[in-house]
């Protein structure tokens, strides 16, 4: 199947390397940034569509990597054009976005997948994996950090505009909603607390949320770390034993660089260590089960879910008391 | 002239580092300890090589001139009044008591006695707490965004069942570990609490106790700064330590992980009760905080940790159960 990204930002990039492993034909690119455009399909070797609608013409599969305030508009109009689409988390910024965008891929035939990669990370996986076996008995707490720096970007940086990104809260700490949700089924309470620079975007944030079947999970989220420090863990505990991981441990190599303004690192990504690129993995799964008609293992439904949890942090944090779901 | 002390209660397992600490300190003689379950006191007479007093009056009347209160929780006012009552400073495992009644029937007792009291808050007394501490004042992290406080453990019954007994903890998980961290926040921050919401459960031992294993807070400080707790008994009893003391501060200037603990060695050794086990290597802080107690009354100070540090921390500790049970925010 053909695939075409539009967006050329990280992201972008990201993905389009791991549409090199799928097997699927990356055909080209749209981007309101022509000149990161052209870069992308010059290290791509792939072609620069004039604009959306022509890049739809095109191909069987769209890969929607733009600002979150865009996705509502292009997922409809890929819709309409009967294209699949693989669209970047958070699904949309409002709940009833997001319903209107599942709605309309499913009433078009087409699939939207929610690229929640971070349960393609495989101490991801297979923590939740560990967890599904009964390896320690029923949940308890669960403690889930996801730390980074301010994301850095040379022209607009459309992620500190909340009106486009939904903010740090839902931007980042999304992933961190969907995997605990994920471990822990449906949340009923969420309470939060967010803290802002006196000057500048920096933030940190944490939140308490409930599970309807009894655990608890602590999320911490932030960007506050100096510029290359992004740091992840996992703490999840059991009645009958305990998973720890962290990404202060366990690289299988580390390394030190220095970065230019722009590069691909200037926006924090984890490093999975060296097992397959999570990015990757995550585009092989949807390709395979656009192709055979298979299920996703996380559906749009999932996405729309996890932005439920974090719009009830957001609305926690500005009204200082938990948000029952 | 050496400083007679003695320790009132041995159901706190801490009292049986307190003695060797004690043993080891020059100026400083250890009279004994009393308990009032026979069986128990003469296992620790013997363990220890300790002079056992069955009755607390007893030691009382040896002329001591400082205690400490390694009783339940909930005992704690008792013998402290007693102690006050015999001109003893008092030194009284935390939390200070499980009620606002008795820790304030205590601060009573002492001001009419004319007796210190503090409140055993060792982790003051930590090295990497006191470098965090200074790094925060000097305002090296610049203005704190956060606190992500860890202080989870197994569960204590094995070494003490009353942990786990409500009538006299006052709690579970909570009441045992919300107070260390609670302090040090106060003391890095020089603020007070001023909101908790908690989550607590007995998620960990539904069939086992009938208090709080699991619990996690998030507190408002009034410097501005939010702080989690985590004050869950969920490390397995299989696990290489008994737990954790970790506090990230978040600052806009940096940020600082501690691990209080982090001095430690694995070991692998068949037949060893945890396999593998952590073993320290760091400096204990319980040998600095009696220390203190000793030198504040040698020098005849109020000593360093007073007995509001201990009111305070106990508040929040309260008022994380309440938090719980109402499902919304308390104001202290």
């Amino acid at each position: 199947m053909r695939v075409g990204i539009v967006g050329s930002g990280v992201m972008a990039e990201v993905h389009a390397r791991g549409w090199r492993t799928t097997g699927a034909e990356l055909v080209g690119c749209a981007s309101v940034n022509l000149e990161q455009a052209t870069r992308l399909a010059r290290q791509f070797e792939i072609r620069v569509y004039k604009n959306y609608s022509e890049l739809l013409h095109d191909v069987d599969i769209v890969d929607i990597c733009v600002p979150t305030h865009l996705h509502k508009d292009m997922v409809l109009q890929a819709a309409s054009a009967k294209r699949h689409v693989v669209c970047e988390k958070p699904i949309a910024l409002r709940l009833q976005d997001g319903l209107e965008m599942i709605e309309a891929c499913d009433k078009a035939g087409v699939r939207l997948f929610i690229a929640m990669v971070v349960r393609f990370f495989p101490q991801y996986r297979l923590s939740r994996e560990l967890v599904a076996r009964g390896q320690i008995g029923q949940l308890g707490v669960i403690r889930l950090k996801r730390v980074s720096f301010v994301p850095q970007k040379p022209g607009d940086n459309w992620y500190l505009d909340e009106t486009r990104s939904g903010g740090m809260v839902v931007d980042l700490m999304i992933h961190d909603f969907d995997y605990a949700r994920w471990l822990g089924g449906e949340v009923e309470r969420v309470y939060a607390r967010l803290n802002r620079a006196t000057d500048g975007p920096g933030q940190y944030a944490q939140a308490i949320l409930r599970f309807k079947s009894g655990p608890m999970a602590l999320a911490e989220g932030g960007w506050a770390y100096p510029p290359g420090v992004f740091r992840t863990a996992i703490d999840i505990s059991g009645t009958e034993g305990l998973i720890e991981w962290s990404s202060d441990e366990h690289a299988p190599v580390q390394s030190f660089m220095l970065h230019r303004p722009g590069e691909a690192a200037s926006v924090g990504l984890p490093i999975a260590g060296l097992s397959d690129d999570p990015y990757a993995l995550e585009l092989q799964h949807a390709y395979k089960c656009i192709q055979s008609g298979e299920p996703f293992e996380v559906t749009a439904h999932d996405g729309l879910e996890a932005l439920r949890i974090a719009l009830a942090a957001r609305e926690s944090i500005a009204t200082g008391k938990p948000v029952n779901l | 002239m050496t400083m007679r002390i003695g320790i009132l209660s041995f159901a706190h397992l801490h009292a049986e580092g307190y003695q060797a600490n004690l043993k080891n300190m020059a100026g400083v003689e250890l009279v004994g300890f009393s308990h009032e379950d026979a069986s128990e006191g003469r296992h620790f007479a013997e363990r220890y090589g300790l002079r056992w007093f069955p009755r607390h009056k007893d030691l009382l009347a040896e002329g001591l001139e400082g205690v400490l209160v390694c009783s339940e929780n909930a005992r704690h006012r008792e013998l402290v009044e007693m102690a006050a009552e015999a001109k003893c400073h008092v030194l009284y495992e935390k939390p200070i008591a499980t009620n606002p009644t008795d820790a304030q029937a205590m601060k009573t007792s002492c001001e009419r006695n004319g007796v210190h009291f503090m409140t055993a808050f060792p982790m003051r007394f930590d090295r990497s707490v006191q470098e965090v501490g200074a790094a925060i004042r000097e305002g090296r992290l610049g203005r704190i965004y956060g606190v992500n406080g860890i202080n989870h453990s197994e569960i204590p019954t094995a070494h003490r069942r009353w942990f786990a007994d409500k009538s006299l903890a006052g709690g579970g998980a909570a009441m045992d570990h919300i107070v260390h961290l609670a302090d040090l926040l106060r003391w890095f921050l020089s603020a007070e609490v001023l909101e908790v919401y908690a989550e607590l459960d007995n998620l960990f031992y539904p069939h086992a106790v009938e208090v709080d294993t699991a619990g996690l807070l998030l507190l408002s400080l009034s410097n501005g700064t939010q702080a989690s707790i985590d004050c869950s008994w969920s490390r397995p009893t299989w696990y290489p330590r008994w737990g954790h003391f970790k506090m990230e501060i978040v600052g806009e200037a940096g940020t600082v992980v501690m691990d209080s603990l982090a001095q430690y060695l694995t070991l692998y050794s068949s037949g060893a009760p945890r396999n593998p086990s952590w073993v320290g290597f760091g400096p204990d802080p319980n040998q600095a905080m009696l220390e203190e107690f000793v030198a504040s009354i040698q020098e005849k100070r109020p000593p360093s940790v007073t007995w509001n540090d201990g009111f305070q921390a106990m508040r929040v500790a309260l008022a994380a159960y309440e938090s719980s049970l109402t499902k919304s925010v308390v104001a202290l």
